[in-house]
Protein backbone atom coordinates (compact mmCIF):
# COMPACT_ATOMS: atom_id res chain seq x y z
CA UNK A 1 0.00 0.00 0.00
CA UNK A 2 2.12 2.97 -1.24
CA UNK A 3 -0.69 5.69 0.30
CA UNK A 4 -1.01 4.29 3.85
CA UNK A 5 -4.51 3.73 4.83
CA UNK A 6 -6.01 5.87 7.75
CA UNK A 7 -6.01 3.20 10.87
CA UNK A 8 -6.79 6.06 13.83
CA UNK A 9 -9.73 8.43 13.68
CA UNK A 10 -7.77 11.01 15.57
CA UNK A 11 -5.84 11.10 11.62
CA UNK A 12 -9.13 12.11 10.17
CA UNK A 13 -10.11 15.54 9.54
CA UNK A 14 -13.80 15.63 9.48
CA UNK A 15 -15.99 19.02 9.20
CA UNK A 16 -19.15 19.39 11.37
CA UNK A 17 -22.28 20.66 9.90
CA UNK A 18 -26.09 20.85 10.01
CA UNK A 19 -28.40 21.93 7.32
CA UNK A 20 -31.07 23.91 8.27
CA UNK A 21 -34.28 22.94 6.56
CA UNK A 22 -37.92 23.30 7.22
CA UNK A 23 -41.00 22.80 5.37
CA UNK A 24 -44.32 23.45 5.16
CA UNK A 25 -46.70 20.90 2.63
CA UNK A 26 -50.15 21.70 2.27
CA UNK A 27 -52.29 19.02 0.67
CA UNK A 28 -53.86 20.44 -2.38
CA UNK A 29 -57.28 20.38 -3.80
CA UNK A 30 -58.15 16.88 -2.95
CA UNK A 31 -55.91 16.23 -0.11
CA UNK A 32 -57.91 19.05 1.56
CA UNK A 33 -61.17 17.49 1.20
CA UNK A 34 -59.79 14.12 1.97
CA UNK A 35 -58.21 15.43 5.25
CA UNK A 36 -61.34 17.58 6.25
CA UNK A 37 -63.79 14.31 5.59
CA UNK A 38 -61.48 12.35 7.95
CA UNK A 39 -61.92 15.30 10.57
CA UNK A 40 -65.28 16.44 10.45
CA UNK A 41 -67.30 12.95 9.05
CA UNK A 42 -64.94 10.20 10.29
CA UNK A 43 -64.76 8.46 6.84
CA UNK A 44 -62.48 7.80 3.92
CA UNK A 45 -63.46 9.39 0.43
CA UNK A 46 -62.10 8.37 -2.86
CA UNK A 47 -62.54 9.97 -6.18
CA UNK A 48 -64.43 8.61 -9.19
CA UNK A 49 -63.23 8.06 -13.30
CA UNK A 50 -66.46 6.65 -14.24
CA UNK A 51 -65.21 6.63 -17.88
CA UNK A 52 -61.80 4.80 -16.40
CA UNK A 53 -63.98 2.73 -13.74
CA UNK A 54 -61.22 3.85 -11.38
CA UNK A 55 -61.72 5.00 -7.97
CA UNK A 56 -58.50 6.54 -6.19
CA UNK A 57 -57.69 6.64 -2.66
CA UNK A 58 -56.09 9.07 -1.94
CA UNK A 59 -58.34 10.76 -4.11
CA UNK A 60 -57.24 13.03 -6.53
CA UNK A 61 -58.85 16.26 -8.72
CA UNK A 62 -57.38 14.50 -12.06
CA UNK A 63 -57.85 11.21 -13.35
CA UNK A 64 -54.37 10.47 -14.02
CA UNK A 65 -55.46 7.74 -17.29
CA UNK A 66 -57.72 10.27 -18.71
CA UNK A 67 -56.89 13.17 -17.37
CA UNK A 68 -60.86 13.95 -17.10
CA UNK A 69 -61.35 16.31 -14.00
CA UNK A 70 -63.21 14.37 -11.25
CA UNK A 71 -66.19 15.63 -9.33
CA UNK A 72 -68.06 12.63 -8.11
CA UNK A 73 -66.26 11.71 -4.75
CA UNK A 74 -67.87 8.36 -2.51
CA UNK A 75 -66.99 6.90 0.72
CA UNK A 76 -64.88 3.97 1.13
CA UNK A 77 -65.49 1.21 3.35
CA UNK A 78 -63.74 1.34 6.93
CA UNK A 79 -62.95 -2.10 5.65
CA UNK A 80 -59.80 -3.48 3.78
CA UNK A 81 -57.15 -5.84 3.45
CA UNK A 82 -53.46 -5.70 4.36
CA UNK A 83 -50.96 -5.75 0.95
CA UNK A 84 -48.13 -5.47 2.73
CA UNK A 85 -46.20 -4.38 5.25
CA UNK A 86 -43.13 -4.19 7.15
CA UNK A 87 -41.92 -3.99 11.09
CA UNK A 88 -39.70 -0.99 12.37
CA UNK A 89 -37.86 -0.85 15.28
CA UNK A 90 -36.06 2.46 14.56
CA UNK A 91 -37.33 5.57 14.03
CA UNK A 92 -37.07 8.49 11.51
CA UNK A 93 -33.54 8.88 13.16
CA UNK A 94 -32.50 5.83 13.56
CA UNK A 95 -33.15 5.42 17.59
CA UNK A 96 -34.80 2.57 18.82
CA UNK A 97 -38.01 2.16 19.83
CA UNK A 98 -39.18 0.66 22.95
CA UNK A 99 -41.94 -1.17 20.85
CA UNK A 100 -42.03 -2.20 17.38
CA UNK A 101 -43.82 -0.05 14.60
CA UNK A 102 -45.95 -2.09 12.04
CA UNK A 103 -46.53 -0.12 9.20
CA UNK A 104 -48.70 -1.65 6.20
CA UNK A 105 -49.87 -0.42 2.68
CA UNK A 106 -54.35 -0.89 3.41
CA UNK A 107 -56.09 -1.86 0.22
CA UNK A 108 -59.74 -1.63 -0.41
CA UNK A 109 -62.24 -3.44 -2.54
CA UNK A 110 -62.98 -1.76 -5.72
CA UNK A 111 -60.39 1.29 -5.06
CA UNK A 112 -57.00 1.82 -7.13
CA UNK A 113 -54.33 2.71 -4.29
CA UNK A 114 -54.90 2.41 -0.27
CA UNK A 115 -53.83 3.96 2.80
CA UNK A 116 -50.03 3.55 4.27
CA UNK A 117 -51.14 3.45 7.79
CA UNK A 118 -50.01 2.29 11.23
CA UNK A 119 -51.48 -1.09 12.52
CA UNK A 120 -52.78 -1.90 15.71
CA UNK A 121 -53.85 -4.09 18.37
CA UNK A 122 -51.84 -7.15 16.94
CA UNK A 123 -48.19 -8.69 17.24
CA UNK A 124 -46.01 -8.43 14.56
CA UNK A 125 -46.01 -11.77 13.82
CA UNK A 126 -49.35 -12.55 13.46
CA UNK A 127 -49.87 -9.78 10.86
CA UNK A 128 -49.88 -11.51 7.19
CA UNK A 129 -50.77 -10.19 3.41
CA UNK A 130 -54.37 -10.65 2.69
CA UNK A 131 -55.13 -9.88 6.81
CA UNK A 132 -58.65 -8.19 7.25
CA UNK A 133 -58.34 -4.87 8.87
CA UNK A 134 -60.42 -1.58 10.11
CA UNK A 135 -60.11 1.32 10.38
CA UNK A 136 -59.74 3.29 14.10
CA UNK A 137 -60.10 6.85 14.57
CA UNK A 138 -59.57 8.87 16.96
CA UNK A 139 -62.15 10.68 19.37
CA UNK A 140 -63.75 13.98 17.67
CA UNK A 141 -62.23 15.96 19.55
CA UNK A 142 -58.55 15.15 18.92
CA UNK A 143 -58.59 14.74 15.09
CA UNK A 144 -56.48 17.88 13.69
CA UNK A 145 -56.81 16.81 9.81
CA UNK A 146 -54.10 15.23 9.70
CA UNK A 147 -53.30 11.28 8.25
CA UNK A 148 -52.92 9.99 12.12
CA UNK A 149 -56.68 11.41 13.18
CA UNK A 150 -57.10 7.41 12.52
CA UNK A 151 -54.92 5.87 15.09
CA UNK A 152 -54.13 2.89 13.30
CA UNK A 153 -55.85 0.08 11.73
CA UNK A 154 -56.89 -3.55 13.56
CA UNK A 155 -57.23 -6.83 12.15
CA UNK A 156 -60.72 -7.78 12.32
CA UNK A 157 -62.83 -11.36 11.77
CA UNK A 158 -64.27 -11.53 8.41
CA UNK B 1 -49.14 38.80 -14.26
CA UNK B 2 -48.80 40.25 -17.64
CA UNK B 3 -50.40 41.83 -20.03
CA UNK B 4 -51.99 38.84 -22.12
CA UNK B 5 -52.76 37.20 -18.43
CA UNK B 6 -54.84 38.60 -15.66
CA UNK B 7 -55.43 36.01 -14.15
CA UNK B 8 -53.44 32.69 -13.35
CA UNK B 9 -54.93 29.53 -13.15
CA UNK B 10 -54.93 27.49 -10.04
CA UNK B 11 -55.41 27.78 -6.69
CA UNK B 12 -52.88 30.12 -5.07
CA UNK B 13 -51.97 29.94 -1.32
CA UNK B 14 -50.82 33.51 0.59
CA UNK B 15 -48.38 33.05 3.92
CA UNK B 16 -51.62 33.82 5.68
CA UNK B 17 -53.81 31.01 4.85
CA UNK B 18 -50.66 29.25 6.51
CA UNK B 19 -50.64 31.55 9.52
CA UNK B 20 -54.19 31.62 10.31
CA UNK B 21 -54.28 28.06 9.45
CA UNK B 22 -57.34 28.47 7.07
CA UNK B 23 -55.26 25.30 4.87
CA UNK B 24 -54.23 21.93 6.47
CA UNK B 25 -50.91 21.37 6.08
CA UNK B 26 -48.03 19.13 7.56
CA UNK B 27 -44.64 20.78 8.90
CA UNK B 28 -41.31 19.00 8.17
CA UNK B 29 -37.57 20.16 9.86
CA UNK B 30 -35.16 17.20 9.34
CA UNK B 31 -32.24 16.68 11.29
CA UNK B 32 -29.76 17.34 8.83
CA UNK B 33 -26.66 16.76 10.91
CA UNK B 34 -23.15 15.34 9.10
CA UNK B 35 -19.51 14.94 9.04
CA UNK B 36 -17.83 15.22 6.06
CA UNK B 37 -14.18 13.13 6.71
CA UNK B 38 -11.05 14.60 4.30
CA UNK B 39 -10.07 10.85 3.25
CA UNK B 40 -6.72 9.54 3.35
CA UNK B 41 -5.44 12.10 0.21
CA UNK B 42 -7.15 15.07 1.59
CA UNK B 43 -6.32 14.28 5.11
CA UNK B 44 -2.76 14.00 4.30
CA UNK B 45 -2.58 17.43 2.69
CA UNK B 46 -4.37 18.93 5.90
CA UNK B 47 -2.07 16.87 8.15
CA UNK B 48 0.48 18.67 6.62
CA UNK B 49 -0.44 22.36 6.49
CA UNK B 50 -0.92 21.46 10.52
CA UNK B 51 3.00 20.81 9.99
CA UNK B 52 3.62 23.50 7.84
CA UNK B 53 4.22 21.48 4.97
CA UNK B 54 2.38 21.79 1.61
CA UNK B 55 1.95 17.76 0.32
CA UNK B 56 0.84 16.42 -2.55
CA UNK B 57 1.03 12.75 -3.72
CA UNK B 58 2.93 11.39 -6.58
CA UNK B 59 1.52 8.97 -10.02
CA UNK B 60 4.32 6.89 -11.15
CA UNK B 61 2.78 6.16 -14.17
CA UNK B 62 1.44 9.60 -15.57
CA UNK B 63 4.22 10.80 -13.64
CA UNK B 64 1.47 13.52 -12.41
CA UNK B 65 1.70 15.61 -9.00
CA UNK B 66 -1.88 15.57 -6.97
CA UNK B 67 -2.33 18.60 -5.33
CA UNK B 68 -4.27 18.56 -2.91
CA UNK B 69 -3.71 15.00 -2.16
CA UNK B 70 -5.64 12.30 -3.19
CA UNK B 71 -5.21 8.29 -3.04
CA UNK B 72 -6.10 8.18 -6.24
CA UNK B 73 -5.28 8.87 -9.62
CA UNK B 74 -8.44 9.54 -11.64
CA UNK B 75 -6.63 9.74 -15.27
CA UNK B 76 -4.59 6.10 -15.11
CA UNK B 77 -7.23 4.82 -12.95
CA UNK B 78 -5.30 3.08 -9.54
CA UNK B 79 -3.79 4.08 -6.33
CA UNK B 80 -1.00 6.49 -6.07
CA UNK B 81 2.38 5.26 -5.64
CA UNK B 82 4.20 8.04 -3.00
CA UNK B 83 3.44 10.86 -0.91
CA UNK B 84 5.96 14.30 -2.14
CA UNK B 85 6.49 17.28 -0.17
CA UNK B 86 6.05 20.24 -2.52
CA UNK B 87 7.92 23.64 -1.67
CA UNK B 88 5.83 27.02 -0.24
CA UNK B 89 6.52 28.67 -3.09
CA UNK B 90 5.24 29.17 -6.37
CA UNK B 91 4.45 31.61 -8.92
CA UNK B 92 0.97 32.88 -10.02
CA UNK B 93 -1.07 31.55 -13.02
CA UNK B 94 -3.88 34.12 -12.27
CA UNK B 95 -5.51 36.26 -10.21
CA UNK B 96 -8.31 38.84 -9.13
CA UNK B 97 -8.48 42.14 -7.56
CA UNK B 98 -11.52 42.04 -5.92
CA UNK B 99 -13.97 44.62 -4.05
CA UNK B 100 -16.52 42.28 -2.98
CA UNK B 101 -16.02 39.77 0.01
CA UNK B 102 -17.61 36.39 0.55
CA UNK B 103 -20.92 37.76 1.57
CA UNK B 104 -21.06 39.87 -1.53
CA UNK B 105 -20.01 42.99 0.87
CA UNK B 106 -18.19 45.72 -0.16
CA UNK B 107 -14.31 46.05 0.58
CA UNK B 108 -12.36 49.29 1.25
CA UNK B 109 -8.86 46.91 1.06
CA UNK B 110 -9.40 44.42 -1.50
CA UNK B 111 -8.76 40.80 -1.47
CA UNK B 112 -6.58 38.98 -4.07
CA UNK B 113 -7.38 35.61 -4.72
CA UNK B 114 -5.42 33.81 -7.05
CA UNK B 115 -4.12 30.42 -8.20
CA UNK B 116 -0.57 29.64 -7.11
CA UNK B 117 1.17 26.64 -9.35
CA UNK B 118 3.34 25.26 -6.51
CA UNK B 119 7.00 24.96 -7.46
CA UNK B 120 8.31 21.53 -8.08
CA UNK B 121 4.91 19.77 -8.69
CA UNK B 122 5.05 20.13 -12.74
CA UNK B 123 2.59 23.03 -13.02
CA UNK B 124 -0.12 22.30 -10.31
CA UNK B 125 -1.95 25.60 -8.87
CA UNK B 126 -3.83 25.43 -5.61
CA UNK B 127 -5.85 28.53 -5.05
CA UNK B 128 -5.49 31.04 -1.96
CA UNK B 129 -4.83 34.97 -1.33
CA UNK B 130 -2.21 37.27 -2.43
CA UNK B 131 -1.48 39.95 0.37
CA UNK B 132 1.49 41.90 1.21
CA UNK B 133 2.02 44.76 -1.66
CA UNK B 134 -0.34 46.60 -3.70
CA UNK B 135 -2.93 44.86 -4.91
CA UNK B 136 -2.39 46.37 -8.76
CA UNK B 137 1.18 45.53 -8.98
CA UNK B 138 0.81 41.45 -8.99
CA UNK B 139 1.14 40.37 -12.18
CA UNK B 140 0.97 36.72 -14.10
CA UNK B 141 3.84 35.22 -13.81
CA UNK B 142 5.03 36.64 -10.15
CA UNK B 143 6.78 34.55 -7.42
CA UNK B 144 5.08 34.34 -4.36
CA UNK B 145 6.19 32.64 -0.69
CA UNK B 146 3.54 31.29 1.98
CA UNK B 147 3.08 33.10 5.09
CA UNK B 148 2.03 30.36 7.68
CA UNK B 149 0.27 30.93 10.88
CA UNK B 150 2.46 30.07 13.73
CA UNK B 151 2.73 26.64 14.69
CA UNK B 152 0.14 26.49 17.77
CA UNK B 153 -2.49 28.60 15.62
CA UNK B 154 -2.37 26.13 12.72
CA UNK B 155 -5.59 23.51 12.83
CA UNK B 156 -4.94 21.44 9.50
CA UNK B 157 -6.94 23.82 6.50
CA UNK B 158 -5.91 25.91 3.64
CA UNK B 159 -6.19 28.82 6.12
CA UNK B 160 -3.06 27.84 8.00
CA UNK B 161 -1.34 29.21 4.95
CA UNK B 162 -1.97 32.69 6.09
CA UNK B 163 -1.49 34.42 2.52
CA UNK B 164 1.40 34.44 -0.34
CA UNK B 165 3.11 37.12 -0.61
CA UNK B 166 5.82 38.61 -3.40
CA UNK B 167 8.93 37.65 -3.37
Amino acid sequence: MPVDKITQVSQTKPWHGQIPVYGQYTYGIAGERFFREIKANGRIMGAKCSSCNLTYVPPRIYCERCFSELTEWLQIPDRGAVHTFTVSHVDLDGNRLDEPLIVAFVEFDGVHGGIVHRLGEVEPDQVYIGMPVEMRLKSKAKRTGSILDISYFKPIRV
Amino acid sequence: MNEKVKVWPGTPLSEKDIIEKRVLFTEWEPNLKYAWDAGVGYGGYFAGLKEGRIVGTECSKCRRVLLPARAFCEWCFRTVDRWVQLNDTGIVNTFSVAYTGTAAERLKDPLVPALIEIDGSGGVAIMHLIRGGDPWKVKIGMKVKAVWKPKGKREGSINDIEYWKPV
